[in-house]
């Protein structure tokens, strides 16, 4: 770290922060360029939050563009006893990057999006490796040149970071086939809560010893931030076919889920969306989604076209058996992208609805899906609250959102209560917290419904293992004090 | 600090981010500040008390480029436009925001012949390289063609023409139905009378607006040749329709705008179409109805084509190209046009059979130039450019299409050959 400070430069810091006056900050000026170090009271509110409904408050934010920098801000902050928490482009739907201290002493927020460059491309070891703050989709339009691209495919891929997706393990309407990012990530150049540089995994698909990689990808911030990350690349299948399917009734849309998957086929991506999100994505994408029906399918087949030809045929003819009212098969590249984005537009689309949602992740046997989700429609009315689900339906991945106006006094409490009955509704049948989201905040204080005491201080541990002063993201993921069966609903600092 | 904005378009923000990598000052900085969640946050932070906004504040919203790409982005179709004005306005007129030297600059564009005369007076410094590179001008023009309004290329083609000041015609039709054309204020013809004094009702009016007929008046000339060979009767503006006001909106100063939307209505009466060949200038006319709330104003905007709109209508109207460019042709697609007036397509309709053209890769980000923005950012708005340059360059054209002034000049900036639509295609009409 190199205590780099020209005369401009400073100067413009001194515009963009308000004057550094912080001892905090200016020790971060000084090893950063002054101008990424912000402490000004705004721009710090921006920063309180990301795509959840919790809020933090930071005490600096900071934009390293360096392994170097990176590590510099995590030894400043640990020596001015601050917390860090890494954030990538706040598109986390659990909290994770919301930020909360310890001892009342706001944490230093390290922010990665200026650390976005594709570092390098082996297309034929089908490997690349990249800085945290390269968005999803820029990877995979960066290598859409060589056949390949970057499986993973969470809804906000336009907008979320590589990085996020390591921290989360995130998945997407692709992972149903391809698995999600830990499946893709092969190691990891990650700076440790103490300041050190580690390297995780290796490039060699068998690496000796504890699979340190695959304890990190998922650890949501908690463990350190990954600096260089080596992804695996995926080749392009050679024929893809998008079919949209339109239903009468959620139950049977359910049960064609089920019928899909019991003859045999994997679909690429297999997804559900109810009547009222099927609405809203439509007056945003106009991709001709039917607005009269009460569920629809979109199901991508890919592989070998004769293949393709076949299992669209298997999934016509599975859906009919289950009284489907049509099937439309996308005629083009361009109607396919439509259908899409409007799938991927869902959760955007819902101030349609409402200004604010409460979305949950939970993950049930597909074989329950119909009585799950018929009592997840049954909890919301009982609480008085609308909801809509639009998820992952081929691996039994929910999503279902309350939507609310917060405005509307205690309506909070409601939405808290039933998403509380939500989750135990899908534990209940053998289902768990979250499939892609991360746990974050606001699952946190839910981890007791699926782990004992001692599943959760076993995870403590390995928490600890990496960071012996629970100073990296804390107060996420593990309930606080897990050990001693001391529940908070929310930690000090942090409100809805 | 309560903001001139809806509670109900503050809270249609559900912050999910699919804005951010739309947003060309984000793309830059990757900081929640330089994007349209950051900016709707710290508008609800600002609304929400009582405290004067402070200048960091003030800053954020002016670092945007008003390219209103977040709001084509947004599932939620949140009106970004409407509450950046609405936060502008308010800064405005209760900050000092704007400061003195700024609302003059803007003020200088409504009054047409100082406009025109300035320009010029710069034209002669810059030849005696006494302008600054550093601000960044295109080198502007020391002379301006003639526009003539009443020319139709098809046979029996009659002149016609607007009412000249006071509604009087000033100008007669000549022998054979060429127009005279009496110089107005400023050198420019603006119009002949029709038979019997009183001017009838043209097919179409060109509007032409303050910068760009000052800078760029010859792809004015150009329009009118294009929109004169399907055939159609042209007139140019009366008096007072030279400044469209969108800079103003997008400075917040709303009086001076809705003061020049009056002038430039009451400057193209009756019910032709309103053709603009501005991107920028379009997007702002077809907003009057919005900005002063009128149903004669909305009238006014129902009438508002950009210019590629107009003649796509009227494509199988038009003759074949005498001659082609020999490269491809990259279309730069406007912001004002893609995401505002959503008329982009109009321009590959009409361009295609004059040129091969060739899309960029990078989702119609925006190129920097922002009306005003480059010259009050210009650091940022030369980063943002660095990216459309090297989208540009991906694709290999020599040649680069845009169909509004602020983006020629802008991408011109960077050494590169743009030209107007309708510049390219008088050219190819024309013949060699």
């Amino acid at each position: 770290m190199a205590g780099v400070a020209s005369g401009e430069a400073a100067c413009n810091s001194a515009r963009q922060t308000g004057g550094v006056t912080d001892a905090l900050a200016a020790e971060l000026s000084a090893a950063m360029a002054p101008d990424r170090v912000r402490s000004g009271p705004l721009e710090l509110t921006l920063y309180r939050r990301d795509a959840s409904l919790l809020e933090g408050q930071p005490g600096v934010v900071c934009f390293p563009s360096t392994t170097d920098e990176v590590q510099a801000a995590v030894t400043i902050a640990r020596r001015h006893g601050r917390a860090v928490v890494p954030r990538g482009s706040g598109t986390g739907l659990a909290g994770g990057a919301v930020p909360v201290g310890v001892d009342g002493a706001e944490p230093v927020v390290i922010v990665t999006t200026k650390m976005d460059r594709v570092l390098e491309i082996d297309a034929d070891a089908r490997v690349a490796w990249v800085q945290p703050g390269v968005l999803n989709l820029d990877l995979s339009r960066q290598v859409a040149h060589l056949g390949l691209h970057f499986a993973p495919d969470p809804s906000s891929q336009q907008s979320c970071s590589v990085g996020g997706n390591v921290a989360n393990n995130s998945g997407g309407p692709h992972c149903l086939a391809y698995g999600v990012t830990s499946a893709h990530v092969l190691a990891l150049e990650v700076v440790l809560p103490d300041g050190s540089l580690a390297l995780l995994g290796d490039l060699d698909p068998e690496p000796p010893g504890y699979d340190l990689r695959g304890a990190f990808v998922g650890s949501e911030g908690t463990m350190g931030i990954a600096v260089r990350i080596a992804v695996r690349l995926s080749p392009d299948p050679p024929a893809v076919r998008t079919v949209l399917v339109d239903f009468a009734s959620i139950e049977t849309a359910a049960s064609t889920v089920t019928g899909i998957i019991a003859a045999g086929l994997v679909p690429a991506a297999l997804e559900m969306m109810d009547a009222r999100i099927t609405s809203a994505v439509e007056d945003y994408v106009h991709a001709g989604f039917p607005r009269d029906a009460a569920a629809v399918l979109l199901v991508e087949l890919d592989g070998l076209p004769a293949g393709v030809e076949a299992a669209t045929q298997i999934v016509a003819d599975v859906a009919a058996a289950n009284g489907a009212r049509g099937v439309r098969v996308a005629a083009d590249e361009a109607e396919r992208a439509l259908l899409w984005k409007g799938r991927k537009s869902a959760f955007g689309a819902i101030a349609r609805i409402a200004p604010d949602y409460y979305l949950h992740d939970t993950v049930v046997p597909r074989t329950r899906l119909v009585e799950v989700l018929s009592e997840v429609y049954e909890i919301a009315a009982r609480h008085r609250l609308l909801v809509v689900n639009v998820f992952h339906a081929g691996d039994g991945n929910l999503h279902p959102l309350l939507v609310f106006d917060r405005r509307e006094p205690g309506v909070m409490a409601r939405v808290l209560a039933a998403g509380t009955d939500m989750i135990a509704a899908c534990v209940a049948v053998g289902g768990v917290l979250s499939g892609e989201h991360g746990i974050g905040l606001e699952k946190r204080d839910h981890m007791g419904l699926i782990f004992s005491d001692d599943d959760l201080d076993a995870q403590r541990r390995l928490r600890l293992a990496f960071d012996p002063e629970q100073a990296c993201n804390p107060h996420k993921v593990l309930p606080s004090g897990s050990g001693c069966g001391d529940l908070q609903s929310v930690p000090a600092g942090a409100w809805i | 600090m309560r903001l001139a904005v809806a509670d109900e378009d503050l809270s249609a923000c559900v912050s999910c981010g699919l804005c951010l990598p739309h947003c060309p000052t984000y793309r830059v900085t990757g900081e929640e500040s330089a994007s349209p969640r950051g900016r709707i946050a710290a508008m609800r932070a600002t609304h929400a008390t009582d405290a004067p906004a402070g200048p960091e504040f003030a800053e954020f919203m002016d670092l945007c480029v008003q390219c209103r790409g977040c709001e084509v982005a947004c599932p939620s179709s949140v009106p970004f436009g409407r509450l950046m004005e609405g936060a502008r306005a308010t800064l405005a007129r209760e900050t000092a925001y704007q400061p003195r030297r700024r609302r003059m600059g803007y003020a200088v564009l409504g009054h047409h012949r100082l406009l025109l005369l300035a320009s010029s007076a710069a034209a002669v410094l810059q030849r005696l390289h006494l302008v600054p590179a550093r601000l960044g001008l295109p080198r502007l023009p020391l002379r301006r063609p003639r526009l003539r309004p009443g020319d139709t290329a098809g046979p029996g083609g009659r002149p016609i023409g607007t009412a000249g000041p006071g509604g009087r015609p000033i100008g007669t039709a000549g022998p054979g139905g060429r127009p005279i054309g009496t110089a107005g204020p400023g050198g420019r013809p603006i119009g002949t009378a029709g038979v019997g004094g009183r001017p009838p009702e043209p097919d179409a009016w060109l509007f032409t607006g303050c910068v760009m007929d000052a800078w760029m008046r010859p792809t004015h000339a150009a329009a009118l040749r294009v929109m004169h060979a399907t055939g159609a009767r042209v007139a140019l503006p009366g008096p007072g329709g030279d400044c469209c006001g969108a800079l103003h909106v997008h400075a917040g100063l709303r009086r001076q705008a809705e003061a020049l939307a009056r002038r430039v209505m009451a400057s193209m009466p009756g019910d032709a179409h309103v053709v603009v060949d501005s991107a920028g200038c379009g997007a702002a006319l077809k907003d009057y109805g919005a900005l002063l709330g009128t149903a004669e104003a909305r009238r006014f905007s129902d009438r508002v084509l950009d210019v590629h709109e107009w003649l796509a209508a009227r494509a199988g109207r038009l003759p074949a190209a005498r001659r082609r460019l020999t490269g491809p042709v990259a279309v730069q697609d406007p912001c004002h046009l893609r995401h505002v007036q959503q008329a982009h397509q109009h321009v590959r309709t009409v361009l295609a059979p004059y040129a091969d053209l060739v899309e960029l890769g990078d989702d119609g980000l925006c190129c920097g130039a922002g009306g005003a923005y480059a010259g009050i950012h210009p650091a940022m708005a030369q980063e943002i450019r660095a990216r459309k340059v090297a989208a540009i360059a991906a694709t290999g054209a020599p040649v680069v299409a845009s169909a509004n002034p602020g983006c020629i000049v802008h991408l011109a900036g960077a050494g590169l050959d743009v030209r107007h639509p309708v510049d390219i295609i008088a050219w190819s009409l024309d013949g060699g």
